[in-house]
């Protein structure tokens, strides 16, 4: 293995994810040298070189959202945004649970440079190993004098607050966490203002994922140019992929942005299952819009070429599905799932996610009419860009996507009363 | 200011405006259904999207969205258009569209804009809801299959009632506006929330198939309960008041009312209104003629008039203008001062106690100091029982403005629960004492501002603090000296700090001296004469200020309420005139005033209904209520606020301002006072502060006044109750939902408080073994009445409280007008 790695850099044992064994792979040395050595501007600075983009699924600069913060506001704080709902996306579970100090360490980090007191991390409330092993991982840094009161004997004090969510996919929608943060049903919240300038309890706060912030630690060690040299132009770094559905060796592999598509999932995880075609891939996550087999033929995995293909690649997980699907009953399954989380505040994601899984619901029961389909776009067009969270955005784009690429099922399900293939969906 | 283009219009507004109020300012309607311009935005319903040319690619909720410089707003646009109606679509796909049964019918905003975008078909079907709806409480009908999620109810109750008593509850389709538990309302059913709903998912129930929103004539008016001055439109079909209308746009209070403003306007139409005259014959009232009713009391006066033994006593609910002509009946006609409103007490604090400390019987603030104050101090938590549109303000200070909030009560009440909001709980009826040691610790402690000496009696009075020292009096008052002196340091170094007194015939220790004592403390900390500073005295009923502007009290040698009584009793007087007050119930010692009426040769009462004290009476004479006449009421507030007649006279009944004049012109033999226009052009003339104005210049929006001050420190020593061994002190006060007697006739209020109760805290419940509903007697020297109880946490240990205004087991069997009761209580 040449390149190199953010993340899997070491075996996993029964003892990995221990204080001492993050040390003994060189942990928690970032966080020394930026404490003893660099000014929190340096450490801003190291991160806006590297190039690192948010891996939260927006894609947005790490270094740029630090630079809107108002660092000499009496308050500012950072949230860790670890309620990783989307389905297909289970990267950052890796990270707790196999290396949760590495996460802390890239909180710490980033606490440092945007004059954070106290941080938290909002963590998905179905998260329970990961839970355990980051509560363990904290306890231990407390002990160690790493987390709390002048951490490493030096002015610099932070504390982490870990939050579990109540088990709404919404909240991991950035402002929506912020709202549950503070003790409210967790409905997003109208921006402008942006987290930057009002976010928690009123303050500037900086919202993170979690790969994003355990990313900083080898970025301080190696440098931001180091960092900025892996991978693709506009989108450095390595990446955790989750590759899940139809593949023979489904599971994360991390690997520097601009790695062919097809690669990742006809070498690294061993093909279709059963030998089968590849009949069409969801790149980033199920609210990304699907593409087509033969669509993805030159995709490299960096924001720019997924882009080009029409679709986005969003946090990374990557949902393969093989010829012989019924997408129209694939598509159920994410409708239904985005019905059941839409919050409910504004009216087309309320309205409109509940109406679209109904519809095709109907369909899929056999009782599809026509102009269901066109109807089903009008909704779509409606809700997009016109909801107060991007969530009806996400609930959109499978539907629109699935109704554009595969029509003529969608026709012939309504048409017939059944499904174009027989048997059912293998995952 | 910033400068943006909305529709090709060049539009400047302030910062952080929104593109909504932005495009409002302009002239420009955007439609919508979660908005008031009272509540944060929230951004939910979507109707409000337009379109940015700076961020093209969305389409821009304009209520949420600040304006920046140089924006470009669209706010019609076909790809608008199309987004809007996809909204209605949407919203109308689960509403049962009822309208025809629906009372939002005609004022319903989704069915106005449903016409408007001419969604004349749904492309999209769905099952409706099945939502049960709530019947569960007699005020306030929640049919949440017509609810739109626009938040409204619940961003009211909670941003400005602070209630919160709903929420969204559930998720996505099924999500659904809930209640505790999703149990019934159990709130303070100020119908806030109904004012809000812009649909038919709340409605107001005594309203229930009363009239179609258009068929009735709205009347702008000004609400006749509490002194806060509120300002209504009443909704007025076929010579009955139906219902208030809520105009976000009307009153410093923007629409927002109470109980009382919103469910108790009943009393108008009540049955029980008095029709025609009733003389007293053979021991029994009968129904007479105007004639011979007026001939009547004209004799009677007549004769009185040459005895000199006649008084009146007149309720501060009347017009400025009737107020006035009665007091030239009084004055010009029957040659007599022996007049006065609510017992006397219940005014002494601005008829005594301002006019003394600042030469005015008036607050040295206004309602809208609330909001620009930095530290307000509220003597008594129960303002916002008193004035609960006053506790609005209050909250929206403390939540918006960050007003520091502290509260000096023998009880703790909701403003208890403000966020940040610290209560002192004194021992009840020391607030004088208390008061004093705050200005003392100022003293000691060099706090004093500059400015204090040079004004009149300083020296004297800062003399008159000596053994008022915290360390002194803290025992006394309940409190420790540390906190008394924090206090006490907090309020002199906040830049704006505030002083709130309510009055009224519940509180008869809010006495003369406890006002000058908080105008006193004002002085001594540089707290007079700015903005957000000074003494605000919340007068009790809606036109108690301005019956002390108009001196309707004894100012030369005339017989006080009290004196008047004991005249009655004494047999001095022999003929008594009360216009609108039941003292049977409301003034202290009942049994003392009964006697005292009981010995009255002639009573002559003038009232809406046939009251405890009218039934007392030799001649009653039928009045009108304030939706019957035309006049002003001036608030707590000093707003001087026009009435309009909504409807004609009930019955026979007469305006106060007609049979005050038919018996002025006739006993005096002076001309009458034309109309309440002439009336208010003499009073202008006579009340210095008032001058200037006419009933054109109020308008609609009225006139706050500002009387010219001059600052005097007055000796105000506090003395405490003396405790009597193993009782418990009452305090009276008054009810949320209740307003003098009065409210007692209106259905909202008693739906909810139909009978008067004594609070009891946990700890005494238990020790009296006591529960909520459970009957007991309470006894104090003066008798004994029988109340059910309420356990509640807000009383300290030792103290109840009960409400004043109940006609039945009256709680002023038991108080004889003392500032603490002492009573034992027993099953």
């Amino acid at each position: 293995m040449t390149e190199p790695r953010v993340f899997f850099n070491f075996g996993i044992t029964d003892d990995s994810h221990t204080l001492s064994a993050y040390r003994g792979r060189g942990g928690y040395q970032a966080l020394e040298k930026a404490l003893r050595t660099m000014q929190p501007l340096d450490v801003e600075k190291e991160v806006t070189t590297s190039g690192l983009r948010g891996r939260g699924g927006a894609g947005f600069p790490t270094g740029s959202k630090w630079s809107f913060v108002d660092k000499k506001s009496p308050v500012v704080y950072l949230c860790c945004n670890a309620d990783e709902g989307e389905p297909g996306t289970f990267k950052d579970r890796w990270i707790f649970e196999h290396n949760s100090h590495q996460l802390v360490e890239g909180v710490l980090l980033a606490a440092y440079a945007l004059n954070v007191r106290h941080a938290f991390i909002y963590i998905r409330g179905e998260f329970d190993l990961s839970y355990r092993r980051l509560l363990l991982a904290l306890e231990e840094a407390r002990e160690a004098g790493l987390v709390g009161e002048r951490i490493l004997g030096t002015e610099f004090s932070c504390d982490i607050i870990v939050h579990q969510g109540g088990g709404a996919y919404v909240c991991g929608e950035e402002s929506s966490l912020l709202t549950s943060l503070e003790g409210f049903k967790g409905y997003p919240k109208n921006k402008p203002p942006f987290p930057a300038v009002k976010g928690l309890y009123q303050a500037p706060t900086v919202i993170n994922n979690v790969e994003t912030l355990a990313t900083i630690p080898w970025i301080i060690t190696h440098g931001g140019g180091a960092y900025a040299g892996i991978g693709a132009q506009n989108n450095t770094g390595t990446k955790l992929f989750g590759i899940s559905g139809h593949v023979n060796k489904p599971g994360i592999h991390e690997r520097p942005t601009g790695y062919p598509l097809k690669k990742i999932i006809f070498e690294d995880c061993g093909g279709i299952l059963g030998g089968k075609a590849l009949k069409a891939v969801i790149p980033g996550g199920s609210s990304t819009p699907v593409l087509k087999g033969f669509e993805i033929e030159n995709v490299t995995l960096d924001a720019e070429s997924v882009i080009k293909a029409g679709s986005m690649l969003g946090s990374g997980g990557i949902i393969v599905i093989a010829e012989g699907t019924c997408m129209v009953r694939l598509l159920q399954v994410l409708t239904r799932f985005y019905a059941h989380e839409s919050c409910g505040q504004c009216t087309p994601c309320r309205e409109g996610t509940a109406w679209m899984d109904k519809v095709i619901g109907r369909i899929v029961a056999g009782q599809g009419v026509k102009g269901d389909l066109e109807r089903l776009e009008a909704v779509t067009s409606g809700i997009m860009g016109n909801t107060v969270c991007a969530l009806g955005d996400a609930a959109s784009m499978p539907v629109a996507s699935f109704i554009k690429k595969f029509r003529d099922e969608f026709e012939y399900y309504i048409e017939h009363g059944r499904s174009m293939f027989d048997g059912r969906l293998e995952i | 200011m910033v400068n943006l283009t909305i529709d090709d219009k060049q539009v400047t507004v302030p910062k952080n405006t929104t593109i909504f109020d932005a495009a409002k300012a302009a002239g420009i309607r955007i439609p919508i259904l979660c908005h008031d311009k009272k509540l944060n935005p929230f951004g939910g319903c979507r109707m409000c999207l337009v379109e940015v040319e700076q961020m093209k690619g969305r389409q821009i909720p304009a209520c949420t969205t600040p304006v920046t410089e140089g924006m470009i707003v669209r706010t019609m646009t076909d790809e608008i258009a199309k987004a809007r109606k996809l909204v209605l679509e949407l919203l109308l796909l689960k509403h049962p569209v009822d309208c025809p049964v629906c009372d939002a019918a005609g004022d319903c905003d989704l069915q106005n804009l449903t016409y408007e975008y001419q969604v004349n078909s749904n492309r999209f079907t769905d099952e409706k809801f099945h939502h049960a709806i709530d019947y569960d409480n007699p005020l306030i009908e929640r049919d949440m299959n017509r609810c739109i999620h626009c938040g409204k109810c619940a961003r009211i109750c909670d941003e400005i009632v602070s209630f919160g008593a709903y929420t969204f509850i559930s998720r996505g389709i099924e999500a659904k506006m809930g209640t505790q538990f999703d149990g019934p309302l159990n709130c303070e059913f100020c119908g806030s929330c109904v004012s809000v709903c812009p649909v038919g998912a709340l409605l107001a129930r005594p309203f229930k198939f009363k009239a179609r929103w258009w068929a009735m004539d709205k009347v702008k008016s000004v609400c006749s309960y509490c002194g806060t001055g509120c300002q209504l439109t009443l909704g007025v079909k076929d010579n009955k008041v139906l219902t208030t209308i809520y105009d976000e746009n009307q009153g410093f209070h923007n629409g927002q009312l109470c109980t009382r403003g919103r469910f108790a306007y009943q009393f108008v139409n009540s049955d029980k209104r008095l029709t025609t005259p009733l003389m007293k014959k053979n021991g029994a009232l009968v129904e007479v003629t105007w004639d011979e009713a007026l001939n009547a009391v004209q004799q009677r006066l007549a004769s009185a008039k040459t005895a000199g033994d006649v008084a009146g006593l007149v309720t501060p609910r009347l017009t400025n203008e009737e107020l006035f002509v009665f007091k030239k009946l009084f004055k010009d006609g029957l040659g007599s001062e022996n007049y006065d409103h609510s017992a006397g007490y219940a005014h002494s604090a601005l008829s005594k106690g301002a006019v003394e400390s600042i030469g005015v019987a008036a607050s040295s603030a206004v309602i809208a100091d609330i909001q620009k104050t930095g530290l307000l101090l509220v003597v008594k938590s129960d303002a916002y029982e008193t004035h609960p549109v006053v506790g609005f303000e209050i909250n929206l200070g403390v939540k918006r403005k960050d007003v520091d909030l502290r509260i000096i009560s023998d009880k703790k009440g909701k403003l208890t629960k403000l966020p940040g909001a610290k209560t002192y709980l004194n021992i009840p009826g020391t607030e004088t004492l208390l008061v004093n040691a705050l200005a003392k610790t100022l003293v000691d402690e060099n706090l004093v501002d500059a400015a204090a000496a040079s004004i009149t009696g300083f020296e004297e009075w800062k003399k008159s603090l000596d053994g008022a020292a915290p360390e002194q009096v803290a025992g006394i008052c309940g409190l420790t000296a540390d906190e008394i002196k924090t206090l006490a340091r907090d309020y002199v170094k906040a830049e704006k700090a505030l002083l709130l007194l309510p009055l009224g015939l519940g509180y008869p220790g809010h006495t003369k001296e406890l006002a000058q004592a908080l105008f006193n403390l004002s002085f001594a900390a540089g707290k007079h004469g700015k903005e957000g500073c000074g003494v605000l005295l919340l007068a009790e009923k809606n036109n108690s200020q301005g019956a002390v502007d108009l001196g309707l009290y004894p100012v030369a040698g005339g017989k006080d309420a009290a004196a008047i009584i004991d005249g009655c009793a004494a047999g001095s007087i022999k003929t008594l005139y009360v216009a609108g007050e039941n003292l049977v119930v409301s003034y202290p010692n009942r049994k003392k005033v009964e006697a005292a009426l009981d010995k009255v040769d002639f009573l002559i009462v003038q009232d809406l209904f046939l009251s405890e004290t009218a039934a007392l009476a030799d001649v009653v004479l039928p009045a009108c209520s304030f939706a019957e006449k035309e006049g002003t009421f001036t608030s707590a507030g000093k707003a001087v606020q026009k009435v309009n007649r909504a409807i004609k006279p009930v019955g026979q009944a007469k305006s106060d301002f007609e049979i005050f004049n038919t018996l002025y012109v006739n006993l005096s033999g002076k001309p009458a006072v034309a109309d309440p226009k002439a009336a208010f052009a003499e009073i202008t003339a006579s009340v210095p502060a008032y001058a200037g104005l006419t009933y054109e210049t109020l308008g609609d929006a009225g006139v706050v006044v500002v009387p010219a001050m001059t600052p005097k420190f007055a000796v105000a020593p506090g003395a405490a109750p003396t405790a009597e061994v193993g009782k418990m002190a009452l305090v009276t006060g008054s009810a949320l939902y209740h307003c003098g007697t009065m409210s007692l006739y209106g259905e909202g209020p008693m739906h909810v408080c139909p009978a008067g109760y004594v609070e009891i805290g946990r700890e005494d419940a238990k020790r009296l073994t006591v529960q909520d509903d459970d009957l007991v007697t309470v006894t104090s020297a003066a008798g004994a009445v029988k109340l059910k109880v309420k356990v509640g946490s807000r009383m300290p240990e030792g103290v109840v409280f009960a409400p004043y205004h109940f006609a039945d087991q009256s709680v002023n069997s038991i108080a004889s007008g003392e500032s603490v009761t002492w009573v034992t209580i027993s099953k």
